[in-house]
Order: structure tokens, then C-alpha cells, then sequence
């Protein structure tokens, strides 16, 4: 940086040079040409000069390289025992019986289990207010990847949860893998509309790479479906992956039950429960007659 | 001094002439009335260069004039005007460290492996008694200790690679180039760039007249002469070409006269690159596409009411 003059010598050397500044002289003589060759130009390459800032960098200590370094003998260990010649494990307590061999452990990590991206209503809100998500469209996973919410990750869906339920306040249509029971109520609320879909990893970075297409219908099933969907793959130039639908137990029973909004719901019959494998209650217990006559003939075989 | 004289009145000659017009002659955009060009850092510089009065605001330059040259000719075809952050960023010694390092580490192949004496094959059996041979102990055919045995602590493939923030490098890129147009050193063509070979000799050579000797030594002392004439030759440094991709011509002769300089195709470029040689020489295209791969800490991946906001735009065309 160039030596700075105090202001009050400043403006006075502006106000002498003034008349200079205002009009400078555009022509360039021939002399100051020759006066910019006097520079020493030296060809140092610029590859042997280059270097990270003072400091950025840390030298690493190495132990046990020395006495010089301070860091020598005991490497910084101090002298014998445990903790100068190896570690412990956390749940040693002093060779008392651990808890985990006293009581044993509890519970288990499921590592197959799905990993959601969490959306809350008071960040959705604070997305659309500030036009990162357009809500007079839907938004689908999709959209809310692309606009940074859950951090641009593909994880195995997206779940919407109700973190400050009253603050949201537009209606959306959104699309989602799951959704809380207090989400679906504040979305509802508000004259918005919510759907869960079924999506896997794979599938959302389709969709964001503009792979397949957003769809919330599940795939056709049946003979009559196949030949219309071959002719539409011969006729169109690019191919579109297909959204999947669930295929274990616990994800269709999800999706079909109404309760989560769920994507399949419009296809449980009358009288059907979302469940696979429970029907649901009817009104009238069948055994009940069954035992009246049987207290009935009991009634009749006793003689007192 | 008097021979130091009398180069640099032949530098500044050069200088004058048409040729080498490239862009330490040209003169920035620059709104307010040109400063006096500082010479050294220990001169006592005019106060009115330092100085500005209250009623001028500080405009600073916001765009930089880029020419295109035909090649070799060098005539100045058109002139582009192109944004100081794409083109004038200051020097950042750091920040083209931490690039030339990163590539350097992503490039080490790291495939050097030795094997322990738990991989090397063979039977494990002890190889005699433990006592009574007047020898030393020997366990295993495997020991270290012994001819065809393992290595202690040989090297293991493994990956070098490091990280850099994808900002970081992407300025780093144009950082260099930034340097390079500074200094002059930056030549920036119409597109096709290559070389033409006369066309006698392309007559004589498709007629197989020619053996491969001959053609070499044709296409070296041609291009070596079109570098002398130039002054991009290895006496001035060497020049490397970048093209979008390869150039027959260029590729070919540029191998063949590896001494006068290197040829690039845009994908095989890397900061260290733009750094190594005396000058380099781009085709427009080719600079266009790499300086919009590298602007990632300009623009950004915030889109609000379906705008993202851009960085400055490319080189707009002036003449």
C-alpha cells in the first residue's frame, strides 16, 4: 500500500492538484514509454514462489524423535502405569463389573432401516416467504431438494414434521415420504393438501437429475398395461426410469392407509383396513352367538 | 550497463512494434483519468497518483479489454471486454499453492506395494530346530530378516488425494489465468487454432514421398522457426497451446518440437499448467468454456422466484 497522507494534507494537495486531475494529459511521449523499460525484469518463475499464508499451516508434532523435541523420551506420557502405555475401554469401571456384562445390552441399531431428510413446517414457510419454493405448484421431493432445504443430500425420503405448526400459513401441495400426524393436521388446516409417495435414493436422484418424472399414480399392474407402455418407450427418444412402488409390508400398509395420506389409499375397498394381514373388526363378534347357544344347551343340561 | 542499454532499447523497439501489441500496451476501462504506470515499489510516486479529492468517488475497474489474434499472424481481429473477476483477479500466491498442491496430491498414483511377510506364499513351517545348529533361531520362511522373506514397512497402495473447496479452486484458475493476462502473457486466438504447414510440403507428404525422418525434421525446423519468429520458442520459455480438442497439425508438431512447446487439450489442463510455461496461448472458445467451468464462487445455487443469481456475465464483444 502506498504511503497515506492525513486527510488535511490531503485535501489541501487535492486542491493543488487539481488543475492536474482535471485534465490530465492523454498523450503518452515516447520517454515515459522508455522510462517503464528501466524495471529489472527478472524470470523467477512464479511455480518457486508460491505459498500458503504464515500460519496455515501447523507443523506436526512427532513424538518419540528425540530429546530436543520436548516430545522425546515418554512422548508426553509422563511416567509408567496404564495410561503411559496404551488405552482403556470406555466401559471400564476400575475392574469392577462393568454394567455392560451386568446388565448387557439393550436394544439394537437397525442399519437397513430407511434414513430420512427432515423437513419442519416453520423452515418450509420460511422457504416459500422468502421464494426459494414456489407454492402454486406442487412441491415434491424434488423441488425441495433443489431448493436447499434438506441441504442438496439424497437420503432415502424426505419426512415432514411439525415444528411450529401454527407458523405455516400458505397452502401448499406437497409431496412427501412421510409425514407426521400433527404435519398432515397444520397443512390441512391451512386449505393445503398433502400426499405421501414412495421413494427410494435412487429414485430421488433420478428425479433430480431429471432422469424420470414426478408422478403420484403407482405403476400400472396387469397384461393389459404392458404393450402401451412398450409402444411409449419405442416412440420417445429419451428414456424415463420409472418411479417404484413398495414392495414389503411395511411401507405398502403405510401408503395405503389414509391416515398418512398415503399414495395407494384410494385403493383399500370398502370395509378393508390399510393392514395386510388384519381384517378389520365387524360389528357383530361371531362367537357371541355361538357361546349364547352353548350356554344355552349348558343351561338345558343342567338339572339343577 | 551500456550492453543493458542497448537491449533494452531493442526491447522497446519490439514493444512498438504491431506483433507484440498484446495487452500490457492496451489501457484498462477505467472511468477516472489514467494514473502514471508505477515503475518500482521503492519510487517516490507523484502525490496526485495517491491522492484523490473528496467530490471523486473511488471507481475501481470493473472490466478489462481482452483482443483475439489470428495465428500465427497475430493480427488483432477483434477485442472483447471481460469482467475483472474473470480476468484482472489480484494475485493470490496462497490461494495457487493450495491448487497446484491439490492437483499434485490427486495426481500421485500411489499404486507402490510391497508384501508383508503375512502375504508372502509359502508354507510357515519352522525351518529347523529352535536349538542345537550353532546358528541363529529360524522361525518362518517369511522373516524379513531373510532373503525372498516380507518387507518390514514397505510401501502400501493407497490414495494421496486431498481436498480443496471447489471455490477455492475454481479461483485459483482464474487467479492464473488473471496472472497471466496481467503480464502479457496470455494470447488468446480466434478459434481453430492450429498450425498450418505449407502446402507443398502437405502435397509431398500425402504423396508418401516423404519418409517419417524427413517429415520430422521438416516439421521441427518449421515450427521452430514459427516460434523463433514469434519469440515463444524455448528461449523465451517455451508456450504451451490449449485447444477444445486435438489439433493434428499443432499435437503433432508440438511433439515432434517438444523443446518449443506443449499442446493441451482443454480437459487435460490444470492450474499447474497455466503456470509452467512463458506464455499461453488459448483459442477463445476454449478460454470461454474454461472460465465457465471455474466460476462456481461467483454465481449462486440459491434460486429465489425461479432466479439464480448469476456471476458477471462472459466477454462481451466490443469490435
Amino acid at each position: 500500500m502506498p504511503p497515506r497522507l492525513p486527510l488535511a494534507q490531503a485535501a489541501q494537495a487535492a486542491r493543488c492538484f487539481s488543475l492536474s486531475i482535471a485534465a490530465p494529459s492523454q498523450t503518452t511521449s515516447l520517454v515515459s514509454l522508455f522510462a517503464g523499460l528501466s524495471i529489472q525484469t527478472r524470470n523467477a518463475h512464479i511455480l518457486a514462489s508460491i505459498s500458503d499464508n504464515k500460519g496455515a499451516y501447523h507443523k506436526r508434532i512427532r513424538k518419540g524423535r528425540g530429546a530436543s523435541s520436548g516430545y522425546g523420551k515418554t512422548s508426553g506420557r509422563g511416567q509408567k502405569g496404564t495410561k503411559a502405555r496404551g488405552t482403556i475401554n470406555p466401559w471400564f469401571q476400575g475392574g469392577q463389573t462393568p454394567l455392560i456384562v451386568s446388565h448387557g445390552q439393550l436394544g439394537f441399531i437397525n442399519h437397513r432401516a430407511p434414513e430420512m431428510s427432515i423437513v419442519n413446517l416453520d423452515k418450509l414457510q420460511q422457504w416459500i416467504d422468502a421464494g426459494r419454493l414456489d407454492a402454486t405448484k406442487q412441491i415434491t421431493v424434488k423441488e425441495l431438494i433443489e431448493s436447499g432445504i434438506v441441504g442438496r443430500t439424497y437420503k432415502d425420503g424426505i419426512k415432514l414434521l411439525a415444528r411450529d405448526k401454527g407458523g405455516l400459513k400458505t397452502p401448499v401441495d406437497i409431496v412427501v415420504s412421510r409425514a407426521s400426524a400433527s404435519a398432515i393436521e397444520a397443512v390441512e388446516a391451512v386449505g393445503g393438501k398433502i400426499l405421501t409417495r414412495f421413494y427410494t435414493k435412487q429414485a430421488i436422484q433420478r428425479l433430480v437429475k431429471g432422469k424420470s418424472k414426478h408422478t403420484t399414480e403407482p405403476l400400472p399392474v396387469g397384461a393389459e398395461h404392458v404393450e402401451p407402455v412398450l409402444e411409449q418407450s419405442r416412440t420417445t427418444k429419451k428414456h424415463m426410469y420409472r418411479l417404484p412402488d413398495p414392495t414389503s409390508r411395511w411401507e405398502i400398509e403405510y401408503y395405503r392407509d389414509p391416515a398418512h395420506r398415503g399414495y395407494l389409499s384410494h385403493m383399500i375397498q370398502p370395509g378393508e383396513s390399510p393392514s395386510l394381514y388384519f381384517k378389520v373388526p365387524s360389528e357383530k363378534p361371531i362367537r357371541a352367538t355361538k357361546s349364547k347357544a352353548k350356554a344355552e344347551a349348558a343351561a338345558e343340561d343342567t338339572l339343577f | 550497463m551500456a550492453g543493458k542499454g542497448v537491449k533494452s532499447l531493442a526491447e522497446a523497439m519490439r514493444g512498438l512494434s504491431i506483433a507484440s501489441q498484446t495487452f500490457r500496451t492496451t489501457i484498462p476501462v477505467r472511468s477516472s483519468p489514467v494514473a502514471a504506470v508505477r515503475t518500482m515499489a521503492t519510487e517516490a510516486s507523484p502525490v496526485g497518483d495517491i491522492t484523490r479529492s473528496v467530490d471523486q468517488p473511488w471507481q475501481p475497474l470493473t472490466h478489462v479489454p481482452l483482443t483475439i489474434y489470428s495465428f500465427p499472424a497475430l493480427e488483432p481481429k477483434s477485442l472483447e471486454s471481460w469482467s475483472t473477476r474473470h480476468l484482472h483477479l489480484p494475485l493470490r500466491r496462497d490461494i495457487l499453492h493450495l491448487a497446484v498442491v491439490y492437483e499434485g496430491d490427486k495426481t500421485r498414483q500411489g499404486t507402490a506395494q510391497a508384501k508383508t511377510r503375512w502375504e508372502v506364499a509359502g508354507s510357515h513351517r519352522k525351518m529347523g530346530p529352535q536349538k542345537g545348529r550353532g546358528m541363529a533361531r529360524r522361525g518362518s520362511r517369511q522373516s524379513p530378516l531373510l532373503r525372498g522373506g516380507g518387507k518390514s514397512h514397505g510401501p502400501r497402495a493407497r490414495d494421496f488425494s486431498t481436498k480443496l473447496n471447489r471455490k477455492v479452486y475454481d479461483l485459483a484458475w482464474r487467479t492464473a489465468l488473471s496472472y497471466r493476462y496481467r503480464r502479457g502473457e496470455l494470447i488468446v486466438t480466434e478459434d481453430g487454432l492450429d498450425l498450418p504447414l505449407p502446402d507443398d510440403f502437405l502435397q509431398l507428404a500425402e504423396a508418401g514421398l516423404l519418409n517419417r525422418e524427413l517429415e520430422d525434421g521438416f516439421v521441427r525446423k518449421y515450427m521452430g522457426e514459427v516460434m523463433g519468429n514469434l519469440g515463444w520458442g524455448h528461449e523465451h520459455g517455451r508456450t504451451t497451446f490449449v485447444t477444445g480438442d486435438r489439433r493434428p497439425n499443432l499435437f503433432t508438431a508440438t511433439e515432434i518440437a517438444g523443446e518449443e512447446g506443449r499442446a493441451l487439450e482443454l480437459d487435460d489442463v490444470d492450474v499447474k499448467d497455466l503456470l509452467e510455461t512463458g506464455r499461453i496461448v488459448i483459442e477463445r472458445q476454449a478460454l470461454r468454456e474454461m472460465i465457465k467451468e471455474h466460476s462456481s464462487d461467483l454465481e449462486s445455487r440459491i434460486v429465489v422466484n425461479g432466479i439464480r443469481k448469476e456471476g458477471p456475465r462472459l466477454g462481451t464483444k466490443l469490435v
